[in-house]
């Protein structure tokens, strides 16, 4: 492929630039992004020293609710039943006081009915860890407020686009001859440009992917609002503060996961139309005027009555019960079919109905959420009114919207194609680790030709930030796991965060005082320590569930793994300095 | 457009004048990425209500067309043309939406 040597060299500087500003927040989101992909079992694996929320039969939960809506009337207003895969015909319900104009909802609150019929309520307290590093995921790092740091990511994934455009342009031309000759060895310049060659090409379709949603995930707020502003008929405003935003990401087994997190739409998707009034079709046609509501799985925090309401909220005046979970379930398996059920959870705005929104999963379609599809529901005949991000009955419109989110999630195919998405974010990880040395290799190597015996200030800065920044990242994640097992909780929100950047901040000022001859080796021995060790930790902490389980298995087994690779790196870089030592 | 531009004259292209052609990109693309979203809008009828599958394509929309014009802006031979580029572009854009807008209407 010919293209004019001076486009090429002004996309290559442009690409070099681009990079080494986006490198390490990229770094910090795909490393995290990885460890994310399962963060519903890793959630369930930190939580495992909590007491387990209790299951109650399908046919006791109408006692049970009316037994809860009695001693509790706000408990109406924002309640959930949650369908655990391990014990069907039984749910987990629980409740929350809805906090309006917040993200999320406060802390959830189980409820059962012990052996003597009375109310047991046990409030939740899930592990922050698996929480923590999706957000970590989401906000590339930043411990910023949601706003500033979504602001934030939306610039890294900018420059992230527009660093692989001009990454493909500026080596498309040598990238035939050099594709697969990746030379290890003394040169590190050329070492370090082969692998990042290679792993940037065979990613390429995964990246442009993840640019383009992330642009989307960070800016879709302000891009309503200039829409509604510039298109907006007169009912639209009020679902710009309560659509797009909360996620309605129900994650399977009530976790909370993703939507609920403070960016909700990155991991939820947008919600579905939770109640469409006056004839309820199915199967939606693209351009349906959808006139519901949107409050999905926790609208109600948003808070605004909604006026096209229809006629089940104004049914709703004459007080009418929505039918018993037992019937909704069995309803949405005849319409359904496949679609396995997570959660029911049920909203009530002030002067309006009740709202019933679902998740669940469904193996054979690519769902909108990181881990479920939704649908809407009228919660007093049973009946789907919303099918736009239900799995395998979307419109070919949200259909293809829904792929995109889903190949950003990496949710369909199953449990294999997550595990490819674990080694693409690590590649991508590692892409852009191999970026940055490469920057380093480059001007150390100019430096050398010009005569300088000692490397100028910026490149030691910039050798120390990165190896500070990724493997204090890799090194603080690895820290939050060795902890989980011997904290109270499994590590609530704010111990697992400051933790992990106290573990980071360590790293980093580490790297910087050992300076950037010696900070690589004693950094990666530390990243690489920590790591190995979260299996030892978990065996020897509190009980994570059975030794021999999945999840014990795999944690440990990939802990392991990049604990070892590390240690290996670092011991290669002690041979060479070493052996330079010896040799000079 | 810029592609042909930049062919025709000889001085080569180099990177050291970045800043004026992405302040453009950034400013007068961001600009005109929303006046397209307008047009686009307009002429299928989206109400801009979040869950509509209209909107949600617009969304897209804006940040593959924001995304390119970020990526091909340093074609530009120099952060005057750019600017001056994407400005008639914007004119024609807004002044399209307006039109479109005031028949609609």
């Amino acid at each position: 492929m010919k293209i004019r040597g001076d486009i090429v060299r002004t996309y290559r500087d442009v690409h070099s630039w681009v990079g080494i500003i986006a490198g390490l927040f990229l770094f910090v989101a795909f490393y995290a992004g990885a460890i994310t992909m399962f963060e519903q079992p890793l959630q369930e694996w930190a939580s495992a020293a909590n007491p387990p929320p209790v299951s109650t039969p399908f046919e006791r939960l109408p006692a049970l609710m009316e037994k809860l809506f009695a001693a509790h009337p706000e408990a109406a207003r924002n309640y959930s039943i949650t369908l655990p895969a391990a014990t069907p015909g039984q749910g987990q319900l629980s409740w929350s006081i809805a906090k309006p104009g917040a993200h999320g909802h406060g802390p959830a609150t189980q409820v059962s009915l012990n052996d003597q019929g009375d109310l047991v309520m046990v409030q939740d307290q899930p592990s922050g860890a698996a929480r923590f590093v999706d957000v970590l995921h989401q906000q590339v790092g930043l411990p910023f407020p949601h706003t500033l740091s979504m602001f934030l990511m939306g610039t890294v994934a900018l420059l992230y686009a527009v660093a692989l455009v001009s990454g493909v342009i500026a080596f498309l031309p040598g990238l035939a001859k050099n594709l697969f000759a990746v030379s290890i060895g003394r040169n590190s310049k050329k070492m370090w440009l082969d692998m990042h060659n290679l792993l940037g090409v065979f990613s390429l379709p995964f990246h442009l992917i993840m640019a383009l949603t992330s642009v989307v995930f960070a800016f879709h707020e302000p891009i309503f609002a200039t829409q509604q502003w510039l298109l907006g008929g007169s009912s639209a405003h009020q679902h710009m503060q309560g659509g797009p935003r909360h996620g309605g990401g129900h994650g399977r087994g009530g976790v909370a996961h993703g939507g609920h997190g403070p960016a909700g739409m990155e991991h939820g998707g947008q919600p579905p139309v939770a109640v469409q009034p006056a004839g309820e079709h199915q199967g939606p046609s693209d351009h349906e005027p959808a006139t519901g509501h949107d409050g999905v799985a926790l609208p109600q925090r948003e808070g605004s009555p909604d006026p096209a309401l229809g006629n089940d909220q104004k049914n709703a005046a004459a007080p009418r019960t929505p039918l018993p979970p037992q019937q909704i379930v069995a309803a949405l398996a005849a319409q359904a079919p496949g679609f396995v059920l997570d959660s029911l959870t049920y909203t009530q705005r002030p002067g309006a109905g009740v709202a019933l929104n679902v998740a669940g999963h469904d193996p054979r379609y690519s769902m909108r959420g990181p881990v479920s599809g939704f649908a809407g529901v009228d919660p007093y005949t049973g009946k789907i009114i919303s099918a736009d991000y239900l799995p395998g009955h979307q419109g070919a419109g949200f259909s293809i919207i829904t792929t995109f989110f889903a190949l950003h999630f990496g949710s369909f195919g199953g449990v294999a194609v997550r595990w490819g998405y674990v080694v693409l974010g690590l590649g991508g990880a590692f892409l852009f680790y191999t970026g940055n040395r490469l920057w380093i290799a480059s001007r150390q190597k100019q430096e050398r030709k010009t005569g300088l015996v000692e490397e100028t200030r910026g490149t030691r800065f910039l050798a120390c930030l990165t190896s500070g920044c990724t493997l204090g990242c890799v090194a603080g994640i690895s820290a939050i796991f060795c902890a989980v097992p011997f904290l109270p909780h499994g590590g609530t929100y704010p111990v697992v965060m400051g933790l992990y950047y106290a573990v980071f901040c360590l790293f980093v000022a580490a790297a910087f005082l050992l300076g950037s001859q010696r900070c690589d080796r004693i950094l990666l021995v530390g990243a690489g320590v920590l790591t190995a060790l979260v299996p030892v930790a978990a065996s020897f902490g509190r009980q994570q569930g059975d030794w021999l389980s999945p999840v014990n298995q795999a944690v440990g087994l990939t802990s392991v793994l990049v604990g070892v690779f590390l240690l290996v790196c670092a011991f290669r870089k002690i041979r060479v300095s070493s052996q330079r030592r010896l040799s000079a | 457009m810029n592609t042909q531009a930049s062919f025709s004259k000889p001085e080569p292209l180099s990177s050291r004048n970045w800043f004026p052609k992405v302040s453009a990109a950034v400013v007068a693309g961001g600009l005109l990425t929303f006046g397209i979203m307008g047009v686009v809008g307009l002429l299928c009828h989206s109400d801009a209500s979040p869950r509509t599958l209209s909107a949600q394509f617009l969304l897209w929309l804006v940040a593959l067309v924001w995304c390119v014009l970020l990526s091909v802006c340093f074609l530009f031979r120099s952060g005057r043309q750019a600017w001056a580029v994407l400005a008639v572009a914007n004119v024609l854009v807004w002044g399209l939406f307006f039109a479109i807008r005031g028949l609609v209407s």
